[in-house]
């Protein structure tokens, strides 16, 4: 029975960033991102009071996931970090955190919404111009035809994500075979389009790291009493595969709308059965090998075929169509009439994997965009962990592949990117201003709040009690320890940038991150010698990076714009 | 509201009981979001929804100057009721008075609006009136850089600061590419319509990642994707294609095993035999409006036929509006015949967004909507669904400016025939002959209007003179037509004595006796017999013409548009617009105050001075917030004075409004007002709706 009930009038609250609360829990959810961002993050810890199992994280996409914010303005800012995350993998926490520093720093200054939004705006398309352009001194293009940089940006993210709990070693394995996996889905003979293919991730719980590896192929798990009753396989050649979409458990498809009178006596059963018997018929003549179903084999069409040699596995499941008929290179079978031979695929080889405790089949194609990631990790949760950073890796070397740009990571291109815009703005306001309503000082005022948002940006990633430096030619981000000596011979305390791309040793003048320092033009036009093969680099994806800075400008300008908040209470 | 007014308004964020978020500036939604509880303010949201649904502008105009309305009228009431409490009445009875003085208001307004709102926009402001279309070609084109004007300046008001030049650029080269040079209203409708089915919302991108494609974004995926290159047919279909076992209403009896085998042999070789068919009219592309069952998929695959499922009724309508093709009936004998209704497609490919697939087609139309499709993007949805809402609204509002609209007013005409082309033309030899109108009444101006006539070969013009004498309430349609020898000049004179009794019969008859007596005209000029009755609803133009007082009226050209133009009898122009940032409302104050001085009858100059002077509450707001040489009342004035000394105005902000939006949104507002003027109590209910049966709903059953 359904209730009626009289709607309830909606609440209505004017400047919603004024209010105390408000901005105390935006401060309160900066902390949160804050603390986690960067190889040293803090770990979190989320219980559901209601149950579920807990989740040991740092990850943007799993933290916001299972939080659960309730005032409309976080709410707004944690479903577009959440948007981004999910197109792009990447960089949320960056995002999110350099959303909240800006709505609190241009909270600070106190002028009218509507100059900010514009002079944001302003700011934002110098960043994105210069990061797009030549001139730009903090992005490096993407080698592939060495796996360095590859390797470097892979090992970033990992190391990035310290909720995984991998060792450097197990660091080193992991981004090889990540690269591996990647390189395995990029087909061989291309045209003039090249269509990626996948790669399956498989769980492999309990084992250890190490254990993890990449094959080519698909793996279908299946229990070892089904495993061994199959093999041994006897054919040396490649097999010949059927892949039905259709159920071939005798069942009876969509009969239309009218009623269908069965006489007595007359077993529909059956019946199609017979027809199951005959597609088993034409398969034999056919040599089929291997019979894949996505869903259900009557018992009696598996007896049949098995007694021919046929391998039949069914309940494949719909998630495992496409790459097995990519695998084998069949056409779903839509029919358990004639089946046109055209439709058939080949295998080159079908063998039997135990990994662990879990055993599978494992078809090996001859040439094919599918490979299966096997990955394992301690516990579950450390295994989570592990598999939204590979997918994250993996997504990102898509990402770089349509863009081969990569930009300094370790806190380096937001220092640097400061310091241009800082230097822009004191030097050439009318290069900005292009037009009207905004005066100088306000650029001033906007540009600090700006530059101070990205530089504490970087300046988060210390965890430790540390102190952050930049230098005053290239605009680089230098750690120091903690409890150093008041005077001291800079040189000798640093030794690489965040980015590992300068050493210390290079004539350099520091100063403190906070500090009012004069800004300088940072030196744009990387030298080509930079990337020597050893060198360790931290680099992050461009696409998203770039992306993630507009899209925190962009929500930082629309919360900002808010100037009611109507609830609606049913 | 008023701060979410023009150009340096606000968002406002509405959060949904289901945790959804909305961003939002649009005022009706807004309205509809508060959850009113009290009954006038129900009635004036209803208003807005429908006067919304109508213009897709304006919402949060309505409300401030209904509220200025309401204020004003209160002040008035107020001062009558003091001098009432001397007469010591008792409250019930005053209450009653006051509700009859409030009727009696209410049918002032309803007259005003009716009668003296149309004569005045047409003859005093019209006259400010620019148009977005260029008149530099014979053809009707559209000036591009007044559309972006336009349009910038409806985003202004709409999308949050940020973002209204980007949405405003896009929304402009989206208007472009759809139209042909032949395009007419017809686009609009077609846009508004399926405005839904033509955008595709993408979240977690930057706003600045929104761009436009060619051809048409299906909401779907391929269920079969074959490439295919050269020639791609497609058809449409709307049932299953394979035969199934019955139908609904019949009877399907088995009786034996080998029947049923037999009869699924039947059914597969049927569907195969017409997916081979279907590839044989090289037919590529299926688009299916239900799930189809797994054995078509599988022979589609196999005869390389594409296929997408499960599109919605709209998108086929669309699909169906855009090509003109009717869905593929299924052949019924075995006999196959050639398909007929299957349509070129110039390319079908996925099309893949934020790691979400659809179905690209290009489509070639065959009516005058060039399909494109606008990819919004932004960081929530919430925004996303805003542009999406903006645009739609943008849509609306050219729907309607892109017709003329017929105000209720018809004026004492003289057409002449003028020729200012002599040697083109013999028939209009006559010598620019202007006809003595004896001028009672000088305070009243002069209003020139003039029709061109769009042929090609003749430039006769015609000068439509106006005069138009309404104090004294009569209104005569003189039309004295010289034309050329072979037809007589009729002459006619309608009189219509009394304003008051001004019934809309009479009015229809008088603007079509009018409209013959032009077309007698212009094909008696011609002689082509062509579809002449539309040329001067065609090719209408504005022109703004200066105001003297003298008798012979002297002409000059807006500077903004170059030719002479056209303009006829008393129907606003399409495309009509005035500069933004309270000009409509600031002009209509003056004419309207002007009004009011002459007025006799002293409810009519009240009516026009309230609304005059509630109109005055728009400008006040938009300039609010500017610096101290813009602030209201130094535009105010300055506006002013160029009217009193005729002086073309000069205009502190580029933009642009749709004067057809304005003038409905005065209308819609005073009827509104009527409503709740009328109602003297208001009864509440504390029970359940009962649920009222229609009749007329069983009838129809």
């Amino acid at each position: 029975m359904s209730r009626l009930e009289a709607k309830k009038p909606s609440v209505c609250k004017s400047e919603p960033l004024t209010n105390e609360t408000v901005r105390a829990t935006l401060s309160v959810l900066k902390g949160v991102l804050t603390s986690c961002y960067g190889p040293s993050g803090r770990l979190k810890q989320l219980h559901n009071g209601l149950g579920g199992y807990v989740c040991t994280t740092s990850q943007s996409s799993a933290l916001l996931r299972n939080l659960s914010v309730t005032h409309p303005i976080l709410k707004i800012l944690t479903t577009s970090v959440q948007n981004h995350v999910s197109c792009f993998s990447d960089c949320g926490l960056f995002t999110a955190i350099l959303c909240c520093n800006l709505i609190e720093n241009v909270q600070k200054i106190g002028l009218t919404p509507t100059t900010v939004i514009k002079l944001n705006k302003h700011l934002l398309n110098l960043c994105t111009n210069y990061l797009k352009s030549e001139a730009c001194g903090c992005r490096i293009p993407v080698d592939f035809s060495s796996s360095q940089i590859l390797l470097c940006l892979v090992r970033s993210i990992l190391t990035s994500k310290p909720a995984c709990m991998l060792t450097r070693k197990e660091i080193d394995h992991i981004s090889a075979l990540i690269l591996r996996a990647f390189l395995l889905t990029i087909p061989e003979n291309t045209d003039d389009s090249i269509i990626l293919g996948k790669s399956i991730i498989v769980p492999l719980k309990g084992q250890r790291v190490t254990d993890s590896t990449v094959l080519p192929g698909v793996l279908i798990e299946m229990s070892e009493v089904q495993l061994k009753r199959m093999l041994p396989i006897k054919k040396a050649s490649a097999l010949k595969v059927a892949l039905f979409c259709v159920s071939l458990s005798g069942d009876f498809a969509d009969t239309g709308e009218g009623t269908v009178v069965v006489s007595y006596g007359m077993s529909l059963e059956n019946a199609a059965l017979d027809q199951l018997l005959n597609l088993g018929r034409q398969l034999i003549s056919d040599h089929v090998d291997l019979v894949l179903c996505q869903k259900v084999i009557h018992p009696s069409l598996k007896q049949f075929l098995s007694t021919h040699h046929i391998i039949a596995i069914d309940r494949v499941g719909v998630a495992l169509m496409e790459p097995l008929s990519k695998v084998t290179g069949t056409q779903p079978i839509g029919s358990i009439g004639s089946v046109s031979s055209s439709s058939y695929g080949i295998v080159k080889e079908l063998c039997s994997a135990k990994f662990g405790s879990k055993h599978f089949f494992h078809l090996i194609p001859n040439e094919a965009t599918i490979c299966s990631l096997l990955l394992s990790n301690r516990n579950d949760t450390a295994w989570d962990e592990l598999k939204l950073t590979c997918q994250a890796a993996l997504h990102i070397l898509h990402l770089t592949i349509k863009e081969p740009w990569a930009l300094l990571g370790g806190g380096c291109t937001e220092t640097h990117l400061a310091a241009f815009i800082r230097y822009k703005a004191r030097n050439e306001p009318e290069s900005i201003l292009t037009d009207d309503g905004c005066t100088q000082a306000e650029l001033q005022l906007i540009a600090e709040a700006f530059c101070s948002a990205l530089e504490s940006l970087a300046g988060s990633l210390e965890h430790d009690g540390g102190e952050i430096v930049t230098d005053m030619k290239y605009g680089h981000l230098w750690s120091v320890q903690g409890d150093c000596p008041s005077v001291v011979n800079w040189p000798d305390l640093l030794s690489r940038c965040g980015c590992g791309l300068y050493s210390s040793q290079e004539e350099l003048s520091w100063s403190f991150l906070r500090s009012t320092c004069h800004p300088f033009a940072p030196q744009t036009c990387l030298p080509h010698k930079t990337v020597s093969p050893t060198s360790n680099l931290i680099v992050d994806c461009l696409t998203a990076k770039l992306s993630g800075l507009q899209v925190a400008v962009e929500t930082a300008n629309l919360i900002l714009d808010l100037s009611y908040v109507i609830e609606d209470k049913n | 509201m008023s701060r979410c007014v023009g150009p340096g308004g606000r968002q406002v964020l509405c959060t949904k009981p289901t945790g959804e978020v909305l961003l939002s500036r649009d005022g009706g939604r807004l309205l509809g979001a508060l959850h009113l509880e009290h009954p006038i303010a129900r009635i004036v949201v209803a208003c807005v929804s429908s006067h919304l649904k109508k213009t897709g502008d304006g919402a949060k105009t309505f409300i401030i100057f209904l509220c200025h309305l309401l204020r004003g009228l209160h002040a008035i009431t107020e001062k009558e009721k003091n001098s009432w409490i001397s007469e010591n009445i008792q409250t019930h009875e005053r209450h009653w008075k006051n509700c009859c003085q409030w009727k009696f208001i209410s049918q002032a307004l309803l007259m005003f609006q009716t009668q003296i709102l149309d004569c005045i926009v047409d003859r005093y402001l019209s006259r400010h009136f620019l148009s977005i279309f260029s008149s530099s070609a014979k053809e009707r084109t559209l000036c591009r850089s007044s559309l972006e004007l336009l349009l910038e300046a409806y985003f202004c008001g709409r999308v949050g600061r940020n973002n209204h030049r980007f949405i405003s650029q896009l929304m402009c080269d989206y208007f472009f590419k759809c139209m042909t040079c032949t395009s007419d209203t017809e686009v609009f409708e077609l846009v508004d319509d399926c405005f839904i089915e033509l955008n595709v919302g993408v979240t977690g991108l930057p706003v600045s990642d929104s761009r436009i494609i060619d051809g048409l974004v299906l909401h779907r995926d391929f269920s079969v994707y074959c490439p295919a290159d050269g020639d791609i047919r497609m058809v449409i279909v709307t049932e299953i294609i394979q035969p199934l076992f019955s139908t609904s209403g019949s009877e399907f009896i088995l009786s034996s095993e080998a029947q049923f085998q037999t009869s699924q042999f039947w059914i597969m070789e049927r569907t195969k035999a017409l997916m081979k068919h279907l590839d044989s009219q090289n037919v590529k592309l299926l688009l299916s409006s239900v799930k189809q069952p797994d054995l078509v998929i599988y022979y589609a695959r196999l005869s390389g036929i594409s296929v997408v499922e499960c599109l919605s009724s709209e998108e086929i309508s669309l699909i169906q509006r855009i090509i003109g093709i009717s869905p593929f009936v299924l052949p019924q004998a075995s006999s196959w015949y050639a398909i007929s209704n299957s349509a070129l497609v110039k390319f079908c490919k996925p099309f893949i967004l934020r790691s979400k697939r659809y179905v690209h087609l290009g489509l070639i139309s065959t009516c005058t909507f060039i399909p494109h499709c606008i990819v919004l993007c932004g960081p929530v949805q919430g925004l996303v669904e805003q542009h999406e809402n903006a645009l739609h609204g943008a849509f609306k509002m050219l729907r309607q400016l892109f017709k003329d609209f017929d105000l209720n007013y018809v004026k004492q005409t003289s057409d002449q025939n003028d020729t200012s082309n002599p040697l083109i033309h013999k028939n209009s030899r006559e010598s620019n002959q202007l006809l003595k109108i004896s001028n009672h009444s000088i305070q009243k101006p002069h209003h020139d209007i003039v029709v061109k006539n769009g042929d090609e070969l003749e430039k006769t013009q015609a000068y439509l003179k106006v005069h138009s004498n309404l104090v004294v309430s009569n209104i005569e349609l003189e039309t004295y037509i010289p034309c050329s020898a072979t037809k007589p000049t009729p002459t006619n004179t309608f009189q219509i004595d009394d304003t008051l009794k001004y019934l809309s019969s009479e009015k229809n008859r008088i603007i079509d006796d009018y409209e013959l007596l032009t077309d007698n005209n212009l094909t008696g000029n011609s002689k082509t017999e062509n579809t002449r009755v539309e040329i001067p609803y065609e090719y209408l133009q504005v022109t703004k013409i200066s105001r003297t007082k003298s008798k012979l009226p002297v002409r000059y050209k807006s500077l903004d548009l170059g030719t002479p133009q056209s303009y006829h009898s008393s129907s606003m122009p399409a495309g009509s617009v005035l500069p933004v940032g309270g000009n409509f409302e600031i002009l209509l104050h003056y004419y309207l105050l002007n009004y009011a001085k002459t007025c006799q009858q002293s409810e009519e100059a009240m009516v026009s001075t309230l609304i005059a002077n509630a109109l005055l509450g728009i400008p006040k707001i938009l300039f609010k917030t500017k610096k101290v040489n813009y602030s209201f009342p130094q535009i105010y004035l300055r506006t002013l004075h160029a009217l009193q000394t005729n002086q073309l105005m000069v205009s502190s902000q580029a933009g642009l409004e749709s004067v057809i939006g304005k003038y409905q949104l005065l209308t819609s507002v005073l009827q509104c007002l009527t409503k709740i003027l009328t109602i003297d109590l208001i009864i509440s209910i504390k029970r359940q709706p009962q649920k009222i049966y229609d009749q007329d709903s069983e009838d129809e059953l």
